[in-house]
């Protein structure tokens, strides 16, 4: 890929005052600028040699961008190298960066020696003033290369507004006297709009416009008028033509004013062509002779007609240089830019030699080899004898076939912007569904439907199915109905049923009515103790009557529970136990404890104490619950007052007022 | 004609959008513009769909189709199975396959009578290529692309392949697919051929950045308009010569 000639990208160049400025307050911004004569002389000395260093460093910065971006000669492209030459001088643009260059070592080597005498320095007043010398010093360096620094900005503009001229494409090339007609047929191929006035040297510089044959972009180049005078003798405006003749590999069109009007003779131009030809080498050239509305080729003098064939035998030379035809007529051609007679034959003539030349050049490379594929169409060869047809709907065939412009539809585009434009406007995804009826199209259909996937149970045969399914719920329905007469006339409620549902739900709503009330009221009820609570206290009394209201016999349980309280008979008597056997046991060791154990125990003491783990203590299971208890009556008191138990989490007071107040942190004057 | 557009700012229209000689199928984008364009170029003759694949925009490169059948990938979801079925005409069986490769555009590339397949496609998936979309099927890669379905695009009248097909590869795939076929690039050198553009029978779409060079060459090989295959070895050569070298 050829580098990209573009010289917009060149930044400000900034005098040299205002480099100053620019250096000295960034120093001053970014550099420490509190300093004390008390401080250690190092320190001092630190502080200066850092101001230098910085400065310098930003000098260095700022002048390397600008010799950096500026384009080396000796690097670019011929064209532009030469065309910078005669715009600007090349020595005094290599003067120019060069005293940039200067100036930046400069003041490297001033900021190096002031380093080191400040190195020396030895107190805050003679660091100062080496400081203050070395900036200036630097200073000056800039000051000095101020001119240069103009120069370099009065060129930057001037290069932003060149042509960008690639000179590596395919490129023509319009050239011949001032006032030929160069700048109208430039107008007349591309779109430059290059100005065109009656007078010579309109065009003052290079021009460049665009141009398309055959899908290929071509470049084309005005370039300003030449006269017919020694090399050394003509202006700059003319070596711009020249360089561009020289460097490009172009297409050349020589443009050739036949009738005269342009101010200068056919002889006159003729010179021109013959003490340039030798520029035309190795390029594709054409004579175009331009204005025949004003005078016909065919009609002009004889010694001009001469001196025209002269230069088309020479042209002809050129073309046989590169291989062309001898007998080739095309070198030679006639326009009327006023009447656009012959315009694009010029163009097409001039891009198809162009083209041919370069493709031959092309064709001798070895790059070639890489695209040859790019340049092959695979035909199939028949394989078999299936027959492949096409498939174009007849719809398509017929619009092709008549020519009639078809009335403009309504896109959805356009309905887009009647209803609100794009991200407003939310066409319907079903408008163009193709379904058998046009009314189901917006139907929406669950996704799912009691837990299913409904398109799990979507089906080719999914009417058959349905139809099958239907018949079987019918049937089905049928049986249901007649056992469901059957039931209903079972069914009626003798008198004492349904009094005692009616007791039933009676009953039921005095529950609920009473939890309710309970429920509102729970955050203020008063705790009554059970003892002193009539209605809830635990008696035999009441245990019988709830039980008996539950209809149970509660006899024996109060027998039980009377017998329980009046607690373990001594001696040997197991009457009113149930377990009698068990004392029978003769495996069973006489130990009075372990009697007392496998009897079957109530819930309540056997949840007490549990096993004595070794360790832990306890002499036996009744010391521990003795210790249990203890310990829970001592909390009794505590939870019931819901004061705070040594359980809860506590947060100490951190800084205690008395041991923190009063005192100073180097341990002196104690307040107490 | 070949058209150029693009879809929100990238030219990788093939990406976005389907088309084949029964129907077109186009990712619902932020505004109708990409869908217009399609619209006003086909909806006479064949439906031009709005649709998406497993909840993407992609849907070019998931799916593969011709005018029999249209195939989708597992992660296709039911609704969108449906409204495929609702709006693409009754003759082209949709059917949606387990395949582990679900980038189904990517690995197959099919006309009407021929598919070339990722080499590492199942069987199964194979075969049912062969039944829905009706068609020959041949395990094939493209100038050592394995994605064959990325790297060419071909109607019934022509086909493109990667720029790097060999002269000799290009002979033995334009007999298998028994049409003309031309290496080349879309979208200014991209050689992603069906991510860059879509193609059918009678008409070409490719993406914004497609040179005029290669436009010519799209409607050259795909017989678009009045022209032959032939005009790019003719009449084209020296253009494509000057560009390439």
């Amino acid at each position: 890929m050829a580098a990209n000639y573009n010289f917009k990208k060149i930044t400000v160049v900034p005098s040299g005052k205002e480099i100053i400025d620019i250096i000295l307050s960034r120093t001053q911004r970014q550099t420490p600028t509190v300093v004390h004569k008390g401080y250690a002389i190092n320190r001092l000395k630190q502080f200066y040699m850092r101001k230098v260093k910085y400065t310098q460093t930003n000098f260095h910065e700022k002048l390397s961008a600008i010799i950096d971006e500026f384009p080396r000669l000796d690097d670019i492209h011929p064209f532009y190298a030469e065309l910078l030459h005669v715009l600007y001088d090349k020595d005094h643009f290599k003067l120019a960066l060069g005293q940039v260059n200067n100036a930046r070592n400069s003041i490297s080597k001033t900021a190096k020696h002031y380093l080191r005498l400040i190195k020396y320095g030895d107190s805050l007043y003679r660091c100062k003033s080496m400081k203050v010398a070395a900036l200036g010093c630097m200073c000056t360096y800039v000051k000095k290369i101020g001119p240069s620094l103009a120069y370099l900005e009065q060129i930057r503009q001037h290069m932003s507004r060149l042509p960008s001229i690639d000179p590596n494409t395919r490129t023509l090339l319009i050239c011949g006297f001032p006032n030929v007609g160069k700048s109208s047929f430039m107008n007349k191929i591309t779109r430059a709009d290059v100005d065109v006035q009656s007078y010579a040297f309109t065009t003052k510089s290079l021009f460049v416009g665009h141009t398309d044959y055959k899908y290929l972009r071509y470049q084309v180049i005005d370039t300003p008028g030449l006269l017919d005078r020694p090399f050394e003798g003509r202006n700059i405006i003319e070596m711009c033509s020249i360089t561009a003749l020289a460097h490009l590999r172009t297409a050349v069109l020589f443009f050739l004013d036949v009738s005269g009007s342009c101010g200068y003779t056919v002889a006159q131009q003729a010179a021109l062509f013959h003490s340039i030809k030798s520029l035309f080498m190795n390029k594709p050239l054409l004579i175009v002779c331009n204005k025949i509305d004003l005078q016909s080729l065919d009609k002009i003098p004889e010694d001009d007609h001469k001196l025209v064939m002269e230069m088309k035998s020479e042209a002809t030379k050129t073309l046989l240089g590169l291989g062309g035809d001898p007998n080739d007529d095309g070198v030679l051609l006639t326009m009327s830019t006023l009447t656009e007679d012959g315009v694009s034959a010029v163009k097409n003539a001039a891009c198809e030699r162009l083209l041919n030349q370069r493709v031959e050049v092309k064709m001798k490379s070895k790059k070639i080899n890489d695209c040859l594929n790019r340049f092959h169409v695979a035909m199939p060869k028949i394989r078999d004898n299936k027959e492949r047809p096409l498939c174009i709907p007849q719809s398509v065939l017929d619009s092709k076939n008549k020519d009639a412009p078809i009335e403009k539809k309504k896109l959805e585009r356009d309905l887009e912007e009647e209803n609100g434009g794009a991200g407003v406007y939310s066409a319907s995804l079903k408008k163009h569904y193709l379904l058998a009826d046009d009314l189901w199209k917006e139907d929406s259909i669950p996704e799912i439907l009691d837990g299913h996937n409904v398109y799990d149970f979507i089906d080719s045969d999914i009417l058959q199915r349905l139809e099958e399914l239907e018949k079987e719920e019918g049937l089905r329905l049928e049986a249901e109905a007649d056992d469901d007469d059957a039931e209903m006339d079972g069914v009626e409620l003798t008198a004492d049923e349904q009094k005692a549902l009616a007791e039933i739900r009676k009953k039921k709503s005095i529950l609920i009515h009473e939890h309710r009330i309970k429920k509102s009221t729970a955050e203020s009820r008063p705790i009554v103790p059970r003892k002193f609570d009539k209605d809830n206290k635990f008696t035999t009394n009441r245990m019988g009557r709830e039980l008996s209201k539950l209809g149970l016999d509660p006899s024996s349980a109060i027998e039980r529970a009377r017998s329980r309280s009046r607690g373990e008979k001594r001696g040997r008597s197991t009457t009113g136990r149930g377990d009698g056997v068990m004392d029978m046991d003769v495996d069973q060791p006489s130990n009075k404890k372990l009697r007392l154990r496998s009897r079957s125990r109530s819930v309540m003491s056997s949840k007490k104490g549990g096993e004595i783990v070794p360790g832990a203590g306890f002499r036996d299971v009744e010391q521990k619950n003795q210790a249990l208890k203890i310990a829970m009556k001592s909390n009794k008191q505590r939870n019931k007052n819901a004061r705070r138990g040594e359980a809860d989490r506590v947060i100490p007071t951190l800084r205690p007022k008395h041991l923190f107040s009063g005192k100073r942190s180097i341990g002196k004057t104690d307040r107490r | 004609m070949a058209t150029r557009l693009q879809f929100e700012n990238s030219c990788e229209i093939g990406v976005f959008s389907k088309l084949t000689n029964a129907y077109c199928l186009v990712a619902i984008g932020g505004s109708e513009n990409f869908y217009s364009a399609f619209e006003s170029e086909l909806a006479d003759a064949i439906p031009v769909v709005k649709a998406s694949i497993g909840d993407t925009r992609m849907i070019g490169r998931l799916c593969v189709g011709n005018k029999n059948g249209l195939l989708l990938p597992h992660t296709t979801t039911d609704q969108e199975l449906q409204h495929l079925r609702n709006s693409i005409p009754d003759s082209v069986v949709v059917q949606r396959i387990d395949e582990r490769m679900n980038a189904l555009g990517n690995c197959i590339a099919c006309n009407d009578h021929v598919a070339l397949t990722h080499t590492d496609l199942d069987k199964e998936t194979e075969e049912l290529i062969a039944d829905v979309l009706g068609v020959e099927v041949f395990r094939q890669t493209i100038a050592g692309n394995i994605l064959v379905g990325s790297y060419c695009t071909f109607s019934n009248r022509g086909g493109m392949v990667h720029p790097h097909t060999s002269v000799e590869d290009l002979d033995e795939l334009s007999t298998l697919l028994q049409v003309p076929l031309v290496a080349g690039t879309i979208n200014r050198g991209s050689d992603v051929i069906a991510a860059g553009m879509i193609v059918n029978d009678w008409a070409a779409f490719c993406g914004l950045d497609t040179t005029a060079t290669e436009l010519s060459v799209i409607e050259n090989i795909f017989k678009l308009g009045d022209s032959h295959p032939t005009a790019i070895v003719d009449t084209m050569r020296k253009s494509l010569i000057d560009t390439y070298v």
